[in-house]
């Protein structure tokens, strides 16, 4: 039942924001349609911590790993609505963007998360696949919003790269449905209905679905090399939208991949999956990690961080063991900051209408607030004490030095030196002198609460995790 | 289902990916593709004509529908708007395209997807033959630089996984299949109404013209 409130409240959202014609109206009506789904989201996440899987009908069922997901979605998503408002408010003061804009930014914005949530809660990998390309048609007018050309290059790379990718993931999904073609027709094929038949599939025809799935939703999670359409995407949408895209759509795409190994592991065993992420994420990082030194746009920056991650989550669920617990953790430490970060970063382009670097200078003495928001973003994303990513990072790279151990000392080579770029980044944004006719104002509450929540939710999920997240956790790393 | 009509239709779908890669003109472009997706419906037709089923038959006109009818007019009318005749060259020469199809077509017969084109083994011959104008596809994205040849090749990618999924019995439920030709069609809007836009900021459909975004 939840599930069919949550649809529809998404639903009836964005149906007001076509129809309404009162800005205040469709603002509050978004902002109470994703508060309402956060706390249904938190409910369902309970259930399906107490009783393992939450299935309300045959078209829909939600693992741990799901609800984890579903919440990051409702949390993120009320996060970067709540910054949308105001953010939104200040680009129509600055006659960036009029009300039709603002209008078709709810509408989209609802309509993604309407498709993240179908994506991850759908019984059906053919439905939930749908529900991924639904997600690039959503947002590719999001990305374009500004309507500037390089916003629609940014747009047009993402529509037709991720189209391509996902395509290529349609074409591993079907050769998934040979295992239940040996054993009978199809009718509605879930999930657990090719689990349950997937020992029927050819282990040589698994391993080729296999790598189709990992291109082609890896194309999504923006592994390298098929990251390219990532950062010009992430750096082009407007913040609150990067905010999701890096944050909650990565982890999504990563997902359906996830849900993949597990078939492939049980036909061919672990170690085919496992050296494919492995040298999928190592890739990733390594590109990352050497654009990042040279950066010089820092929307772009944190995209590049997002592809580093990734490539941290697919060494993670590559190296097994205790490092798929940690891998876990660290989608759910990247989804808070990297969120966070990107609305900070909002905050840095409202003040100085640049996105180079080499523009911001002394953003300390004119946003000291957002400066701080964004330092604590830096430090935890890039694994310093006390946050949890740390943690994460230690976990998996550890994990790896029994089995992979010149995979783990590169990464943690890798990650070394991307502590570095990133720092002498941030240090360019944050120190010197602003320009002196730059007038230093207060904040805007409205522009600081979003980050600084999700900032704070991740240094307190790095000491404490209430026990319903633990379970899911802990019930997520069993089964992935 | 007739062998030598099967094997007509079959190579006139190769046959429409390969000129894809030559074409010089949009209208052709677009002919091939519309060509390529009557093709995927004739099969569907055929199936019902076999199978009686009627799941068949209503897949077979939506795709006329939105592949052969809808998809074509977009583009179509999208070129008269802008009065664009000719289509934006290849990055690769053309003897040099044809010898990477031919690598691909080989390929595509090679032991290595040997399981993937013997999933239904008396369909050895077609199922190898559509992979190899799935890789031709791919690289139709890969290898031109119009904006509208790139689309085509999506789009013909997509057709060429439809037409895999026939004749190694893949099919899904009639709902999913809806759900995707839906999804297609949404994707035909978006990308055509881009492709307005892209002219609009770009006066070209060539991709080479968008480099502002570089690191």
């Amino acid at each position: 039942m939840e599930f069919i409130i949550i649809f529809t409240i998404i639903l009836l959202s964005a149906l007001f924001c076509l129809v309404l014609k009162n800005r205040r109206l469709i603002e509050a009506i978004s902002v109470a349609a994703f508060l309402a789904v956060f706390v249904l989201t938190v409910l369902v996440a309970i259930k399906v911590s107490l009783f393992g899987v939450y299935t309300p009908n045959k078209y829909f069922s939600l693992d741990s790993l799901g609800a984890i997901l579903v919440l990051l979605i409702s949390l993120v998503g009320l996060m970067a609505v709540i910054y949308s408002v105001k953010y939104l408010r200040v680009e129509t003061a600055k006659q960036i963007i009029g009300f039709t804009r603002v209008k078709q930014f709810f509408i989209f914005l609802n309509l993604f998360s309407l498709a993240m949530f179908f994506a991850v809660s759908s019984s059906s990998p053919i439905f939930a696949w749908i529900s991924v390309e639904a997600t690039t048609l959503s947002t590719a007018f999001l990305i374009s919003f500004y309507n500037k050309p390089s916003a629609m290059e940014a747009a047009w790379k993402y529509l037709i790269i991720n189209s391509v990718g996902l395509l290529l993931a349609f074409f591993g999904t079907l050769l998934y449905f040979t295992s239940i073609k040996i054993s009978g027709g199809f009718g509605f094929v879930t999930w657990n209905d090719l689990l349950a038949n997937i020992q029927n599939m050819d282990p040589a025809i698994a391993k080729i679905a296999f790598v189709f799935i990992l291109i082609g939703y890896g194309t999504k999670v923006g592994l390298a090399p098929m990251h390219t359409w990532l950062p010009d995407a992430h750096s082009k949408a407007p913040v609150p939208i990067s905010a999701l895209l890096s944050g909650v759509l990565l982890n999504v795409a990563f997902f359906m991949i996830l849900k993949f190994k597990v078939f492939n592991d049980l036909v061919v065993g672990p170690a085919f999956s496992q050296k494919l992420l492995i040298a999928f994420g190592l890739l990733s990082i390594f590109v990352a990690v050497f654009i990042i030194i040279g950066q010089k746009n820092y929307k772009r920056l944190l995209a590049y961080s997002s592809i580093e991650n990734m490539g941290i989550l697919a060494l993670g669920f590559g190296f097994g063991g205790l490092a798929i617990f940690a891998a876990i953790l660290h989608m759910i430490y990247h989804s808070l900051i990297k969120s966070a970060l990107f609305l900070s970063a909002g905050n840095i382009f409202l003040k100085y209408s640049s996105t180079k670097i080499h523009n911001i200078r002394g953003a300390f003495t004119a946003l000291p607030l957002t400066s701080i928001i964004f330092v604590a973003g830096f430090l935890a994303i890039t694994g310093a004490p006390p946050f949890g990513i740390l943690f994460t990072k230690i976990i998996i790279l550890s994990a790896g030095l029994k089995s992979f151990l010149f995979v783990s000392i590169v990464a943690l080579f890798l990650t070394a030196v991307l502590f570095i770029g990133f720092f002498k980044q941030v240090t360019n944004i944050m120190f010197g002198q602003k320009p002196i006719e730059m007038p230093v104002e207060k904040e805007k509450f409205w522009l600081i609460a979003p980050p600084l929540t999700l900032i704070l939710i991740a240094l307190v999920l790095s000491f404490y995790i209430p026990p319903f997240v633990y379970n899911l956790i802990t019930s997520a790393a069993a089964n992935y | 289902m007739n062998t030598l009509f099967l094997q007509f239709l079959l190579i006139l779908f190769f046959l429409s990916v390969v000129f894809l890669h030559t074409a010089k003109r949009n209208y052709w472009t677009i002919f091939l593709y519309g060509l390529q997706s009557l093709i995927v419906t004739i099969l569907l037709v055929l199936s019902f004509l076999e199978t009686g089923a009627i799941a068949a038959l209503l897949m077979a006109g939506l795709i006329l529908v939105v592949k052969v009818i809808i998809a074509p007019l977009f583009f179509f009318r999208l070129m008269k708007k802008y009065s664009l005749k000719f289509l934006v060259s290849t990055y690769i020469n053309i003897p040099l395209t044809f010898i990477i199809i031919t690598i691909l077509t080989v390929v595509a017969h090679s032991s290595v997807f040997l399981p993937l084109t013997t999933i239904v083994s008396t369909n050895h011959f077609y199922l190898s033959v559509i992979l190899a104008t799935l890789f031709i596809s791919l690289f139709l994205i890969i290898n031109r630089k119009g904006v509208l040849s790139q689309i085509t090749g999506v789009l013909s990618l997509e057709n060429s996984i439809v037409a895999f999924a026939f004749f190694s019995w893949l099919e899904q439920s009639l709902a999913l299949q809806i759900g995707i030709i839906f999804d297609i069609f949404v994707w035909i809007i978006i990308t055509t109404i881009f492709m307005s836009m892209l002219y609009k900021h770009f006066k070209s459909f060539d991709v080479t013209r968008m480099e502002e975004l570089k690191d």
